[in-house]
C-alpha cells in the first residue's frame, strides 16, 4: 500500500502527538483525534500483517544512511518476532482513547508520542536507532506519571525514570562496545542489528557487555532483582500508562533479549542462561506470592504482571524453539490477558473511587457485563485451558523442562500461585456481599463493552486455534535458535513437523 | 594569498567590528540598540563567511596562514563557527536581558566581538606566542565582561577571582612557553611535537615543566579539575548571557587550541594522556558531586559545565589513538553543548527578571502551567545536556563514547556513562519542579521582548538539527 509502511506507523502518532501538544485544541478534539489516528495505526498493522510472509527473515525492511562512516542508518524491518508485538501494540491501544474520557489534553498526545516510540524501538534494526527509541519511549511515560499519577507520583516517577536511564546508559556502553568489536573483527563500521548476530563474543569483556544489556533489559521486564520500581510506578501511573507500561512496554524488554542480546553473545548468554533463567523464576515466584498479600487491586496486578513477565523471560532464556515460540505467543496473550485487566482496574477505581480491595464486593450481580469480561481476561492471564494464555505458558514450561527441569518444575508452581491470588481477589470483589464503595456501580456501557469484545474474542481464538499464529512465529523463532543456540544443544521441534530439515540447513 | 586571506577574512571582520563599535560608542547618537543589532549583523556575517570557507575550501586538509603561524583545518574552521554562534545568540540574550537590567553600554558588545576576534584566533594557532596573544585579548575582554555591572557585590567578587586567577594563568602559560622554547628552541607546535618524537618526552626537564605550566593553564581555563573552584562564583557573578558565552565560546577556543597542541604530535599526546585520563574522571565526578548540591540553576550549570570539560577531555584522551576521529568528536560534542547550554542561558536571560532576581529552582516552579513552551524549550536543553535522544547530546556523547571505546578505553567510556547517571539527577530536577509542581508566582511579564523568544526557538530547532547531522570521520 505505502512504500515506507512501518515509518507511516511509526510517525504518523509521534507528529500527531506532537501536534497536540503544541496546538490549542480541546479535550475532546484531543481524544478524537487520538483514537483516530491509532486506528490508522491499526489499519496499517493489519497491512503489514497481511503482507507479512514469514520467510524467517527482516521484511518491509527501510534503509536510509544516517551517518554513513560509522555505519548508522535508519533501518527498520520487521520478523516474525517482533512482528506480533507491533500488533499487539497497535490492536491494544486504540483502546485506551475509547474508555478514558476525563483526561487532558496532554495525556493523549502523549499516549501517541509512546506509541510511535515503542512502534519504533520493535521496528528498528540500527542498534542506534533502537536505542533512540527506546530512550524516547521513557519521556512521554515520565511526563504522564508525573502530571496526571497518583497522590505519590513524585517518587514513583522519579525511581522509574532513574533506574530506567540507569539501565539504558550502560546498555548504551554495551552497544557501542558492540559495533567496535564489530570494526575491529571485520574492518566495517555498522551497527545493524543483524550483523551484530554474526558476532560470537565471548571473554571477560564480553560478559560485562552482556550484562550491560542485561540490566537494561532486566530493569525494563522487569526481573528480580531490578523490579522495585514497578510496584510504584504501576500504581501510582494512571491507569492508561500502566497499561502501556505492562502490555507493551515490558515486552520491548524481552524483544531486546531476543533481537539484540541473544545474537550476539551467544557463547556467554549460553553461560549465564541458568543464571537469568533462575532470576525469572525468582521474580515470578516471589512477586506471585507478594501479588497475595496486597490489599490494593492495581498493586496486585502490578506484581501479577510481573510475575507472568517472569514466565516470559523464563521462556526467552530456555533458549529453545518451543519456549521462544511460547514466549512470543505469551507476548500477545499477557498484553490482552494482564495488560487489560489494568485498563479494567482503571475502569474501577475511576468509578469507585477507592483501589482497596476490602472496600469492594458483589460486584458480579451489579455489572455482569463487566464481570464476565474481567474473568475472562483473568482466567487467560492464570492460564486456563481454552484461553490464549495457556497456550503460551504450556509451550513454555515444555521448552523450560527441556532446558532444566528444575527451572520447568518451579515455573509450573509459580502458575499456581497464580490462580491463588487472582481467584481470591476476584471472589473478594466480584463476588461476597456488597459494599458502599461497590453499591453505585455501574456495568460498561455500550461503547466501551463493544471495545472490549474484540480483545475477547482475540483471547479465545488464541486458546483454541492457535495454528495461524504459531505458522507465522514459528519459521523465525526456528531460525533464530538454529541460529543463536550454541552447537552441541540439539533441538527438536514438537510442534510443526516441517521445521526440522530447516534446523539442519541453518545450523551452520 | 587570496584563499588565506577568505580564510582569515572572520576573524578581521569581528575585530575591526569591534574597533568600529568602540569608535562609534563615542558618538551620541550611536544607541544601545544600534551596537546590540550591529554586533549582531557582525557576528552573523562572520558566521556565513566561516560557513561558506568550511563548505568551500576544504580541497586541502591544512591551510597554513602567515607562515604556518595560523593554521585552518576542518576542525579550527567547526570550532570558529560554534564560537561565532555563540557570539551570535549571546547577542541576542543580551538584547532580551537588558530590557531588565539597565548596565550596558556600547563597549559591551564592542568586548563581545573583541573576545570572539580572541577565540577565533586561538582556534587556528599553531604556535605559543601567538596562542598567548590571542589567549590574553580573549580573557581581557571577558575579565571586563564578567564585572560589568560594577554595582553589583557578586559581579565585582567574580571578576576579583577571576581576574587574579587568570592573570596567574595567562604568567603560567608565557613561563611555560618560555621553557619549551627553551628546550625546543622553536615555539611551533609541529615543531615541539618532533623534538618530542625523536628525543621522547621527558628528554629534558624544561620540556616538561613548560608542558606542565602551559597544561595548567588549559585546565584552568577550561575548568577542570582540579583548577575548577572559580567556576562557580565567576559564572555566578557574571550576568547572565555573558555565563552562556562563557560557558560554551570560551570552552571551544580552550578545546580548540587544546586539541591542536596535543594533535602536533602522537607521543606529546601519549606523554599526558594518563593525567588526562584521570583528570577527565576527576572532572566528571567533582563537577556532578558539586552541581547536585545547588540550589541556584546557574551554579548547577557552572558545574555541569566540569562535567562537559571532562567529556571533552575523554575526547582529548582518546585522540591519541586516530588522529581524524577524535578532532571531529570533539568540534561536534562542542556543538551540541554550546546549543543546549546558551538556550538555557538564552531562555534565563528573559526569565530571570530584573537583577537576576530568579535564578534558583525553586524560582521555576509550575513554569510549565503558565509558559509551556519555555518550560518545554529549556526541558529539551536540559535533555540535550544529560544526552537523552534524539537531541544533540546524546549524539555528542555517543560519539566520545565510540571515540572512548575504540581508542581501547573503555573503562573510562563507562565510567562517563556513570557520570551521566548521576547527572540525570539534577537535569530532572528542573523539570520535575517545572512540570510536576504548582506555580508560586505568575510569570506573565516575563516576556518584555521577541529576540530572546526567537532566539531561544530557534536554538531548540539547532539542537535536533545538529542531532541529524552526520559527522564525516
Amino acid at each position: 500500500m505505502f512504500a515506507h509502511l512501518l515509518s507511516v506507523m511509526i510517525f504518523l502518532p509521534i507528529v500527531a502527538g506532537l501536534i497536540l501538544l503544541f496546538a490549542p485544541l480541546g479535550r475532546t478534539t484531543a481524544r478524537v483525534a487520538g483514537f483516530g489516528v491509532s486506528l490508522a495505526v491499526l489499519v496499517l498493522s493489519f497491512d503489514v500483517y497481511a503482507g507479512f510472509t514469514a520467510t524467517g527473515k527482516l521484511e518491509f525492511v527501510e534503509y536510509i544512511p544516517w551517518i554513513p562512516s560509522l555505519g548508522i542508518a535508519y533501518h527498520l524491518g520487521i520478523d516474525g518476532i517482533s512482528l506480533f508485538i507491533l500488533m499487539a501494540s497497535a490492536v491494544l491501544l486504540p483502546l485506551v482513547f475509547v474508555l478514558f474520557g476525563t483526561r487532558s489534553k496532554g495525556y493523549y498526545a502523549n499516549l501517541l508520542l509512546v506509541e510511535g516510540a515503542m512502534l519504533g524501538a520493535i521496528c528498528a534494526a540500527d542498534l542506534v536507532l533502537f536505542y533512540v527509541f527506546w530512550e524516547v519511549m521513557l519521556l512521554p511515560v515520565f511526563f504522564m506519571l508525573g502530571l496526571y499519577g497518583g497522590p505519590n507520583k513524585l517518587p514513583a516517577t522519579l525511581k522509574i525514570t532513574l533506574y530506567t536511564i540507569a539501565g539504558s546508559l550502560l546498555m548504551l556502553a554495551s552497544l557501542v562496545y558492540l559495533a567496535v568489536q564489530y570494526h575491529t573483527l571485520t574492518g566495517e563500521w555498522s551497527f545493524s542489528i543483524e550483523k551484530m548476530g554474526l558476532l560470537n563474543l565471548s571473554g571477560q569483556a564480553a560478559a560485562v557487555a552482556l550484562f550491560g544489556f542485561m540490566i537494561a533489559f532486566a530493569i525494563k521486564i522487569p526481573l528480580f532483582p531490578f523490579h522495585t520500581w514497578l510496584p510504584d510506578a504501576y500504581t501510582e501511573a494512571p491507569s492508561a500508562t500502566t497499561f502501556v507500561l505492562s502490555a507493551i512496554m515490558a515486552k520491548i524488554g524481552v524483544y531486546g533479549v531476543i533481537r539484540v542480546v541473544m545474537p550476539a553473545f551467544e557463547m556467554e548468554f549460553a553461560r549465564y542462561a541458568l543464571l537469568f533463567a533462575y532470576a525469572g523464576v525468582i521474580s515470578m515466584m516471589y512477586c506471585g506470592l507478594a501479588a497475595i498479600a496486597q490489599k490494593d487491586y492495581k498493586r496486585m496486578l502490578a506484581f501479577s504482571s510481573a510475575s507472568h513477565m517472569g514466565i516470559i523471560a523464563v521462556g526467552v532464556f530456555s533458549m529453545n524453539v518451543q519456549a521462544l515460540t511460547g514466549t512470543i505467543y505469551q507476548i500477545v496473550a499477557h498484553a490482552t490477558s494482564t495488560g487489560v485487566l489494568f485498563l479494567f482496574a482503571g475502569i474501577l477505581e475511576e468509578r469507585t473511587r477507592t483501589r482497596a480491595i476490602n472496600d469492594l464486593g458483589g460486584l458480579a450481580s451489579k455489572a455482569p457485563v463487566f464481570a464476565l469480561f474481567f474473568a475472562i481476561a483473568m482466567l487467560a492471564s492464570v492460564g486456563l485451558p481454552g484461553t490464549s494464555g495457556f497456550i503460551g505458558e504450556f509451550l513454555i514450561i515444555l521448552g523450560a523442562l527441556k532446558f532444566n527441569v528444575w527451572i520447568g518444575v518451579f515455573t509450573g508452581l509459580s502458575l499456581i500461585i497464580g490462580v491463588c491470588y487472582m481467584l481470591w481477589m476476584f471472589q473478594r470483589v466480584f463476588f461476597e456481599k456488597s459494599k458502599a464503595a461497590s453499591e453505585s456501580f455501574k456495568d460498561l456501557s455500550l461503547v466501551e463493552g463493544l471495545a472490549f469484545v474484540p480483545v475477547m474474542l482475540l483471547i479465545l481464538i488464541m486458546g483454541i486455534y492457535p495454528h495461524p499464529f504459531l505458522r507465522k512465529i514459528e519459521p523465525s523463532t526456528a531460525q533464530y535458535i538454529a541460529a543463536v543456540a550454541p552447537s552441541g544443544v540439539t533441538q527438536t521441534v514438537a510442534v510443526s513437523p516441517a521445521l526440522p530439515a530447516e534446523l539442519t540447513t541453518e545450523k551452520n | 594569498m587570496t584563499n588565506d586571506f577568505i580564510l582569515f577574512f572572520p576573524v578581521v571582520l569581528v575585530s575591526l567590528g569591534a574597533i568600529g563599535l568602540m569608535l562609534a560608542g563615542t558618538c551620541r547618537c550611536f544607541r544601545l540598540e544600534h551596537a546590540a543589532w550591529a554586533s549582531g549583523g557582525l557576528f552573523g556575517l562572520a558566521f556565513l563567511v566561516q560557513l561558506s570557507a568550511t563548505l568551500a575550501c576544504d580541497h586541502s586538509l591544512y591551510n597554513s596562514l602567515f607562515k604556518d603561524i595560523l593554521v585552518v583545518s576542518p576542525f579550527s574552521k567547526a570550532a570558529g563557527l560554534v564560537i561565532l554562534g555563540c557570539g551570535l545568540f549571546s547577542v541576542c540574550s543580551s538584547i532580551s536581558y537588558f530590557k531588565r537590567n539597565n548596565f550596558s553600554g556600547v563597549e559591551y558588545y564592542s568586548l563581545l566581538l573583541f573576545a570572539a576576534a580572541g577565540m577565533l584566533l586561538l582556534t587556528m594557532t599553531r604556535e605559543l606566542v601567538t596562542a598567548f596573544i590571542a589567549l590574553e585579548i580573549m580573557s581581557l575582554a571577558i575579565y571586563v565582561l564578567v564585572g560589568y555591572d560594577r554595582d553589583n557585590v557578586l559581579s565585582t567578587e567574580a571578576v576579583m577571582k577571576y581576574l587574579v586567577l587568570g592573570a596567574f594563568g595567562g604568567a603560567f602559560f608565557a613561563m611555560g612557553g618560555a621553557f619549551i622554547f627553551g628546550a625546543v628552541g622553536s615555539t611551533k607546535f609541529h615543531l615541539i611535537g618532533n623534538f618530542v618524537a625523536t628525543n621522547g618526552f621527558s628528554a629534558s626537564p624544561a620540556l616538561l615543566a613548560g608542558g606542565f605550566f602551559i597544561m595548567v593553564t588549559l585546565f584552568f581555563k577550561a575548568a577542570a579539575f582540579p583548577f575548577h573552584a572559580w567556576v562557580l562564583d565567576v559564572y555566578d557573578g557574571a550576568s547572565m548571557p555573558i555565563t552562556g558565552f562563557m560557558a560554551t565560546a570560551l570552552k571551544t577556543a580552550i578545546f580548540a587550541v587544546f586539541a591542536n597542541f596535543l594533535l602536533a604530535d602522537a607521543a606529546l599526546q601519549q606523554g599526558w594522556v594518563n593525567v588526562l585520563f584521570y583528570i577527565a574522571i576527576l572532572s566528571m565526578f567533582m563537577g556532578n558531586f558539586i552541581a547536585i548540591g545547588q540550589n541556584s540553576l546557574k551554579r548547577m550549570l557552572a558545574a555541569s559545565g566540569i562535567v562537559h570539560s571532562g567529556y571533552l577531555l575523554i575526547g582529548l584522551v582518546a585522540l591519541g589513538s586516530q588522529q581524524q576521529i577524535p578532532g571531529s568528536v570533539i568540534a561536534y560534542y562542542l556543538a551540541a553543548y554550546a546549543a543546549g547550554t546558551l538556550g538555557i542561558f538564552s531562555a534565563l536571560s528573559f526569565l530571570s527578571g530584573k537583577g537576576e532576581q530568579w535564578k534558583n529552582f525553586n524560582d521555576f516552579k509550575g513554569l510549565a502551567k503558565t509558559n509551556p513552551y519555555t518550560a518545554f524549550a529549556i526541558s529539551i536543553f536540559l535533555l540535550s545536556m544529560a544526552g537523552i535522544p534524539p537531541t544533540a547530546g546524546f549524539m555528542g556523547k555517543l560519539y566520545i563514547i565510540i571515540a572512548a571505546i575504540k581508542a581501547g578505553h573503555v573503562s573510562l567510556a563507562v565510567l562517563g556513562i556513570v557520570s551521566s547517571i548521576i547527572a540525570m539527577w539534577y537535569y530532572l530536577r528542573l523539570i520535575v519542579l517545572m512540570y510536576f509542581h504548582e506555580a508560586e508566582r505568575s510569570f506573565v511579564e516575563e516576556y518584555p521582548c521577541r529576540v530572546g523568544m526567537v532566539s531561544t526557538f530557534v536554538l531548540v530547532l539547532c539542537v535536533f538539527a545538529i542531532s541529524l547531522y552526520p559527522i564525516a570521520l
